[in-house]
């Protein structure tokens, strides 16, 4: 109960901590794209890792918070309505759920295919109507607003970025506990068991179809708070929030976190986000690596980069986790030099400059040499692995080697 | 009146037909088992009681209230629960959470999401009591998937019990145990249905004969044989269609 407590004041203790540290207008400006990511990658989360959901269709609900939301606020801006900014994204949520409520009542009897294909139809509905209905979805412009309107609170506006910020922080807190406490509940519980076996699950008592549909609910209600913070950022909505690539890439955020943890989505939405803004800053060949990871993720991280760090549990519980700190560093510099050398090759085929610097060394763009000297330091460091990984197989069993379980004795 | 009534019901899939007008009850408290050739339509009947698959025809009665032609949530509701022939369990839940899962629902928790599972003292300690009776306490933090088969097969079997259900329906429980398994299954199985209702669809004669007060034999869809386990043995039509030399080994 204790060392609960001190990750979720660890976790609060961060949100505030991190815009002074990240001050710059780039560095907010980022961390409030990612406290949005994290609320809508988790609520992806309840349906798929939790609730064995695959949606195609997730942005519907978080697009429709957002110009929910943005409404609101020009409603708000000409005095037809008295509300606080700060319970815009409550607003925004309420208006997913309600929305959820509807879809779910029908796209929830069954999941797997079915449900798959049915938030791929209902998504690509909205997405047509979001040109069709101009009055609502603005059209391909959008709809913008101000959100430094109406009544302010205790003084505070919304008007800077950082207060966003703390705003989005406040609800991002909110919204990740109550995911991670309803996963504590006979609900929560039992959407992982309908998504092991809906079969078995109907058989002790519980309708598949209606846990699934309390999960589907509640992941629309906090795909809209997200939808309902976007709006707030970025004071403007268009039909590309519920569309097919917003609902891709809460998936590839999910998926490429972890779905089998609570903090899994976490790590993808921050790690995506820093992709999206840092990445794509340095090279536009950004979505090529995004890409990369998400295949990469699928064929060899099935449990995502959160089941790569719990797999060293084990390890960590046994007090060996120093036993792998010499090898995992050997072994990194052949692998760094050998994604470095990739990345290179890729950036070389794709530079339109005559000389193209990368990591400080001129390299000629049509000459050979370059193409030579990138591919030797690939083939080298991928020698150096291969000679390598044996070597660190062999620590990786030493660290985890367990006392024989009893499970596999007979008795 | 009996617990469980089988009025005249069939089903065919497609022209086929598996359950050919099957008659049935059965007392509060006995344990009875149906045996039957391979084929005979043994677990079909099971899947009618317990709503997996609709009646062709006929009535089943569950202490008086017709179930049949209901979804299975509802017919588990009202305390008729399961075991299936092949391991039917939460595979990535731990054995804990697997057997908490199954009491969820009898013990009125619903589809509630203002509780926390980790709060509710006594839910968590029936949760115990049924993996001592289980014999599964030292697995509780395993995931299930995990489990060798004959743990696997007492928690198909805990997720059938721990509900408290009045009358439970084992399909072949001890099927593809080593011997000494099986008898610690049965053991288990006559320990967990004190005071309960037993129907169960078993293979092995020796545990059938170990087991049951009652015996029905299903051949092609139709019960040919119901009575006590002498009386069947001495049932001349019933060693003719099946039973022959399995008795002489028994």
């Amino acid at each position: 109960m204790l060392s609960h407590l001190l990750v979720w004041a660890g976790f609060a203790v961060t949100l505030i901590v991190l815009p002074l540290v990240f001050s710059s207008g780039l560095g907010l400006s980022i961390l409030n794209q990612m406290t949005i990511a994290v609320i809508f990658a988790l609520s992806y989360n309840m349906l798929l890792g939790q609730g064995g959901m695959l949606s195609f269709g997730h942005a519907v609900y978080y697009g429709l918070g957002g110009f929910i939301a943005i409404h609101l606020l020009n409603m708000v801006e000409f005095g037809t309505l008295a509300l606080p900014v700060v319970f815009v994204p409550l607003a925004g949520g309420v208006g997913g759920l309600l929305v959820a409520v509807l879809i779910g009542s029908f796209s929830t009897r069954r999941a797997g295919t079915v449900f798959a294909m049915i938030s791929l139809g209902i998504g690509e509905l909205f997405a047509a109507s979001s040109l069709i209905f101009e009055s609502f979805f603005g059209g391909e412009g959008g709809i913008s607003g101000w959100r430094d309107v109406g009544p302010t609170f205790f003084g505070v506006d919304f008007g800077q970025q950082i207060e966003v910020y703390y705003l989005a922080a406040f609800w991002v807190f909110v919204a990740t506990l109550s995911m991670y406490l309803f996963t504590r509940t006979p609900a929560g519980r039992m959407a992982n068991a309908v998504r092991d076996n809906a079969e078995r699950a109907e058989f002790i008592g519980y309708s598949a179809r209606k846990v699934r549909y309390i999960s589907f609910c509640a992941a629309g209600l906090f795909a809209g708070i997200a939808g309902g913070l976007f709006a707030i950022n970025y004071e403007i909505v268009t039909e590309e929030n519920l569309t097919l690539v917003t609902s891709g890439e809460v998936l590839l955020m999910a998926y490429i976190g972890g779905l089998g943890f609570f903090i899994g989505p976490i790590i993808g939405a921050v790690l995506l986000t820093l992709m999206g803004s840092v990445v794509s800053d340095w090279t536009d060949m950004w979505m090529l690596y995004l890409g990369l990871l998400f295949v990469l993720t699928v064929m060899f991280l099935p449990r995502g980069l959160s089941g790569l760090i719990m797999m060293h549990g084990p390890a960590w519980r046994l007090g060996r986790l120093r036993w792998l700190i010499l090898p995992y560093t050997i072994t990194s510099i052949p692998a760094a030099l050998f994604v470095l050398s990739l990345i290179g090759l890729i950036e070389l085929a794709h530079s339109s400059a005559d000389t193209f610097h990368y990591l400080g060394l001129p390299l000629a763009t049509n000459s050979l040499i370059s193409w030579l000297l990138l591919g030797a330091v690939a083939a080298v460091a991928w020698y150096g692995l291969r000679r390598l990984s044996p070597w660190l197989l062999k620590a990786w069993e030493r660290a985890n080697a367990l006392p024989a379980m009893r499970g596999e004795e007979s008795h | 009146m009996p617990i469980l009534s089988l009025q005249q019901v069939s089903k065919q899939f497609g022209a086929t037909p598996i359950i050919r007008a099957v008659n049935l009850e059965i007392e509060a408290g006995e344990r009875h088992a149906i045996i039957g050739p391979n084929g005979a339509g043994k677990s079909t009947l099971f899947h009618l009681i317990t709503g997996r698959h609709h009646l062709s025809g006929g009535a089943i009665r569950f202490r008086g209230e017709a179930i049949h032609n209901r979804p299975p949530y509802e017919i588990a509701r009202l305390g008729l629960a399961r075991s299936f022939q092949v391991t039917n369990i939460f595979h990535h839940l731990s054995v804990f959470e697997n057997i908490r899962c199954a009491l969820l629902w009898s013990m009125g928790y619903r589809y509630s999401f203002w509780r926390f599972v980790a709060r509710e003292k006594r839910l968590n300690e029936r949760t115990d009591s049924t993996l001592v009776q289980l014999g599964l306490s030292d697995l509780r933090h395993y995931p299930a998937g995990e489990l060798a088969y004959a743990d696997q097969r007492a928690l198909e079997l805990g997720l059938a019990i721990a509900s408290g259900a009045e009358l439970i329906l084992l399909d072949e429980p001890v099927a593809g145990m080593s011997l000494s398994e099986a008898r610690r299954a049965v053991a288990l199985i006559r320990r967990v249905t004190e005071d309960r209702t037993l129907l169960m669809v078993e293979h092995d004669m020796n545990i059938v004969f170990e087991l049951a007060d009652r015996i029905s034999v299903l051949v092609y869809g139709e019960i040919i044989a119901s009575g006590t386990p002498e009386a069947i043995r001495g049932n001349r039509a019933v060693q003719e269609a099946y039973l022959g030399e399995v008795i002489d080994d028994a």
